[in-house]
């Protein structure tokens, strides 16, 4: 967005408003029937999910500089939390996703934020690591069996859209308009938040440390707080995840998803709100480009963590501010 | 008191495999700085290669000397052409190659050979009947994993501490520009700790196949209790990891004994809860330096 002129804003910003809203119904059109299925409003939504649980992440690693492998058990914690609000105690399912985001926030504040305040980048990622890979093994364990129904998860019922909207929207393209509509609003949010003061100290966070602190930055606090608020977005993401899906298991993101996140958000930009939707279309249709990727390249779909691999460390080497460091200057020139 | 003393040994013996895990990772650790996440996967890599060696008719142990030095020259390569690129930058540069360095060695692993599980030992020198001292019996393949285990951390132990080499890398691993000063080849000693790290692991990568079967996904949980034992004995401390090691085994299998089947299972979480409670103690570990930091 910062790369359009000024007078270009308002007209760019309108133009994605319309198509954001009209994009459910562009497959039906005479000229976008040639390359869109019904399929991509499904895709749209997960892209939406996506957004912002790489949001969460990106403010996490790009801004703050705390790395995190366990971001998928946070997106997981939610999604069964939602699951078992809304199966279980009857909750309904907006206020289960709103409860489960908060939850995941005051648990990514108090359990991860606060004692991370203590740890040094390699130990918070061993901790985080552990997490990541104990956590679907918790969710198995007969005691919460109760809730969770051991390995084979939870099923939910299809969202259907509310009563005034009946025969307008079907329940896919409802779940679309909820999505999207969190995600804007939270990108929203999250543009004001790193131009805040509140901003300005997580990146002074991540530059440096000792010098934040010699600042005025309160370190402790605003460690533990990017912690509260990337698992706020993990949350949201989360309980629209079981949404959106209808189904959550112990193995439905597991540490290799949390790879993923990372790999999405360098490639796509760490610290930039254009990198995290890079990221998002990233993490939405990479396996679909693999697999067509596969069928002239015969086992491309084998090579494809060789592939990731190789591009996480070449773009850590080479490119630092990922795909969006080609269309925008940079997010924090100087800090004066 | 019985069934206590068998679990011990055999908590022991599964420990000890953490514990030359865990000492590949502080070898890596202690080098470059790097905590190498992929340390399971390189290893589950270098399993691979001794797979095919001996499906090619090779016998055991010249197989295990041909990944032995194939792990060295691939640790040290990956040393020399990657990590190298981001040294001194910052903990997360580092740590994301880490987690690049997991993702080629899964794929490459995969591409070469394929999803399926392979059959892999155990080997002569891994089965048979237990021995048994006075009613507490261990099993051929514990006894096996363990002599291994005494041998390697024994000959690195004769290595570091009785040889010129092992002092050149201890004192890189100490002070780099002092080091540099008094001629020691500091880049070439940075891709030795990586090659002995790598080919350490792979040591622990074939015993582990041993009792777990050889698959892309053999070590994803090994390196758990690996990380969790350098983390508990401190990550840069050689003599910490394998105490950590064998701390780790016990723990592990004592509580998988005892806790009742209407909880599940739970050594997972018992690593990542000793990972945690470590951390909020004594951040640095039993053994491990305290780190000091600058601006």
């Amino acid at each position: 967005m910062q790369a359009l002129p000024p007078g270009l804003k308002p007209i760019g910003l309108l133009l994605l408003s319309v198509f954001l809203v009209v994009f459910p119904f562009l497959h039906e059109w005479p000229f976008f029937r040639i390359f869109l299925g019904e399929f991509r409003t499904f895709n749209a939504t997960m892209f939406a999910i996506w957004l912002l649980v790489l949001l969460g992440m990106n403010l996490l690693t790009g801004y703050s500089g705390q790395i995190s492998f366990g971001h998928a058990a946070l997106v997981l914690a939610s999604a069964y939390l939602t699951a078992v609000l809304s199966q279980q105690y009857a909750f309904p399912l907006w206020g289960a996703i709103g409860l489960s985001g908060a939850a995941t926030a005051v648990v990514g504040w108090v359990t991860i934020g606060i004692p991370a305040v203590r740890l040094r980048g390699p130990y918070l990622a061993i901790a985080t690591f552990g997490l990541m890979l104990a956590f679907p093994q918790i969710l198995k364990m007969n005691v919460l069996t109760r809730w969770t129904q051991g390995a084979l998860g939870i099923r939910g019922g299809v969202v259907e859209p509310p009563g005034f909207l009946e025969g307008v929207l079907d329940g896919r393209e409802w779940m679309y308009y909820v999505a999207m509509a969190a995600a804007v609003a939270m990108t929203v949010l999250f543009l004001n938040l790193t131009r805040s003061r509140t901003g300005r100290a997580f990146v002074a966070l991540r530059d440096s440390e000792v010098g934040a602190e010699q600042m005025g930055v309160d370190v402790p606090r605003y460690k533990a707080l990017a912690f509260g608020v990337s698992s706020l977005y993990a949350g949201i993401g989360g309980g629209l995840f079981f949404a959106v899906q209808g189904f959550v298991s112990p193995d439905s993101l597991g540490l290799i998803d949390s790879i993923f996140f990372l790999v999405a958000i360098v490639i796509g930009g760490l610290g930039s709100v254009l990198g995290s939707i890079i990221a998002a279309l990233f993490l939405t249709f990479q396996s679909e480009a693999i697999s067509a990727l596969a069928g002239f390249v015969p086992g491309a779909n084998n090579l494809r963590n060789v592939f990731y691999g190789a591009s996480l460390i070449a773009v850590i080497v080479l490119f630092p501010k990922g795909i969006a460091g080609f269309f925008q200057r940079p997010l924090w020139p100087k800090l004066r | 008191m019985g069934l206590f003393l068998q679990q011990l040994i055999g908590g022991v013996a599964s420990g000890s495999m953490f514990a030359i895990l865990a000492l590949g990772i502080v070898l890596i650790y202690r080098s470059t700085g790097t905590l190498n996440f992929a340390q399971g996967q390189m290893a589950m890599f270098s399993t691979f290669i001794a797979w095919s060696a001996m499906s090619t008719g090779m016998g055991f142990w010249p197989a295990v000397l041909l990944t032995l030095l194939s792990a060295l020259a691939m640790g040290a390569l990956v040393e020399w052409l990657i990590v190298r690129r981001v040294e001194g930058t910052s903990d997360l540069n580092s740590l994301i190659v880490a987690m690049g360095l997991f993702l080629i060695f899964d794929g490459l692993a995969l591409y070469v050979w394929g999803p399926l599980p392979k059959s892999f030992g155990p080997f002569s020198f891994f089965s048979g009947g237990a021995s048994c001292v006075g009613g507490v019996c261990i099993g051929r393949l514990n006894l096996g994993i363990l002599v291994v285990s005494i041998v390697t951390t024994a000959l690195l132990y004769l290595l570091f501490q009785c040889t010129r080499f092992g002092l050149a890398l201890r004192a890189t691993a100490l002070n780099r520009p002092a080091s540099r000063l008094v001629g020691i080849p500091v880049g070439r000693m940075l891709s030795t700790g990586w090659g002995l790290g790598t080919a350490v692991g792979a040591i622990a990568g074939i015993l582990a196949a041993q009792s777990l079967g050889l698959e892309i996904r053999t070590m994803f949980f090994v390196v758990l209790f690996a990380l969790a034992a350098a983390v508990l004995g401190g990550l840069d401390s050689p003599v910490g990891a394998v105490v950590g090691g064998l701390i780790i085994g016990v723990v592990k299998n004592l509580a998988g004994t005892y806790t009742p089947s209407s909880v599940g299972s739970i050594d997972l979480a018992v690593a990542f809860a000793v990972i945690v409670l470590v951390l909020m103690v004594r951040p640095n570990g039993i053994f491990g330096r305290p780190v000091r930091m600058r601006v």
